[in-house]
């Protein structure tokens, strides 16, 4: 029920950032150095989420370094988008490289 | 001449699916991804079903699961899924001009509609085009092939997810696919230093309860990024006066 509940008030409150400025009795513009913060929103909470789940290890909750696989598959992941831009090769070359390295071991 | 208008319409409508179409390459692994970690998260079929029309809005999305994951408390969640959107207030703000003036419910609809996708794509054809009566259109259809797509992929995702065994550790589909989102973007130091900084406090603030490190990892990454956008242009503007 709780998640439910979550998702619906996420959801309100998601469509009010899209909504709302939609409105007439909303002012024109954002402040300029608003405008310019917002433009680093998605970079900065998806590297947030990228890079402890490639160094922070699942099973001991700490940083891994030595013979943590996931960081050269991030790494090949990263070259692959850097020159393909393709979501879909990234994803499928990223988890590529962790199961021939998980067999390989 | 209300036909005519119709046909314009149903033009512009068609435009924004074409436009729409080649960026539905991107847009289906991440909601296959995204019904997989669902599932994975210990959300039911149908909550990952309906949060991708409710919520609407990928990235939002697998946070939402990976915080659910690990068990946060609902206030931080909320919050910090809501957070991941604020983004779009810019898109309304920069859409507004074309879509002040319309009817209430075509700015719900299309408020409800207005994703990176959809912005980037009609936004294009509506400083391209002079402006006509019918060129919101052209985002109700980059709109609406977006949201079929999604909602497609987020099924097909709920149905294969259980069919992987857990060896092939899907949940790294998550940084994935943000890594796929997010080098492209990289296109000038702030961005790059905002990354760079967010990144580092994630993993500084891991200690952190409710796992707020992610929230106070973003405002770092943000802050890094204005900041050094601020200290850029400031030096660009003393080499100007100085030529």
């Amino acid at each position: 029920m709780i998640v439910w509940l979550a998702i619906v008030c996420a959801g309100m409150l998601t469509f009010a950032t899209r909504f709302l400025p939609l409105s007439p009795l909303m002012p024109k513009s954002l402040p300029d150095w608003l405008q310019l913060a917002m433009k680093f929103v998605p970079v900065s909470v998806l590297s947030a989420i990228i890079v402890p789940a490639i160094f922070i290890s699942p099973e001991t909750k700490t940083i891994v370094i030595q013979d943590n696989l996931r960081i050269v598959a991030a790494m090949v992941a990263i070259i692959v988008a850097y020159y393909t831009r393709s979501t879909i090769t990234t994803i499928i070359s990223g988890l590529s490289v962790i199961w021939l390295l998980t067999l390989w071991q | 001449m209300s036909s005519g208008i119709n046909k314009e319409a149903i033009g512009e409508f068609l435009a924004g699916v074409k436009d729409g179409l080649p960026l539905q390459l991107a847009v289906f692994p991440f909601g296959i991804v995204f019904g997989m970690v669902g599932l994975d998260a210990g959300l039911t079929p149908l909550q990952t079903f309906f949060m991708s029309s409710i919520l609407f809005g990928g990235a939002s999305q697998i946070v939402f699961t990976q915080l659910y994951a690990t068990g946060t408390p609902f206030t931080i969640l909320v919050t910090t899924v809501s957070a991941v959107n604020l983004r779009h207030l810019l898109y309304g703000f920069v859409m507004s001009e074309y879509l002040r003036h319309l009817p209430l419910n075509w700015r719900i609809v299309l408020g409800y509609l207005l994703t990176d996708e959809a912005f980037a794509i009609s936004y294009l054809r509506f400083t391209q085009q002079h402006s006509s009566d019918t060129m919101h259109h052209h985002l109700l259809g980059s709109g609406l092939i977006l949201w079929s797509c999604w909602q497609t992929s987020t099924v097909i995702g709920i149905i294969a997810g259980p069919t992987i065994p857990d060896s092939f550790q899907l949940e790294f589909a998550v940084p994935l696919t943000f890594i796929a989102v997010v080098i492209p973007s990289l296109t000038h130091f702030p961005k790059i230093f905002a990354s760079l900084s967010s990144g580092c406090a994630a993993l500084i603030f891991q200690f952190l309860p409710f796992n707020l490190w992610l929230i106070i990892a973003a405002f770092c990454g943000i802050i890094a990024g204005t900041a050094s956008s601020y200290l850029i242009n400031e030096g660009d503007k003393k080499t100007e006066e100085k030529q």
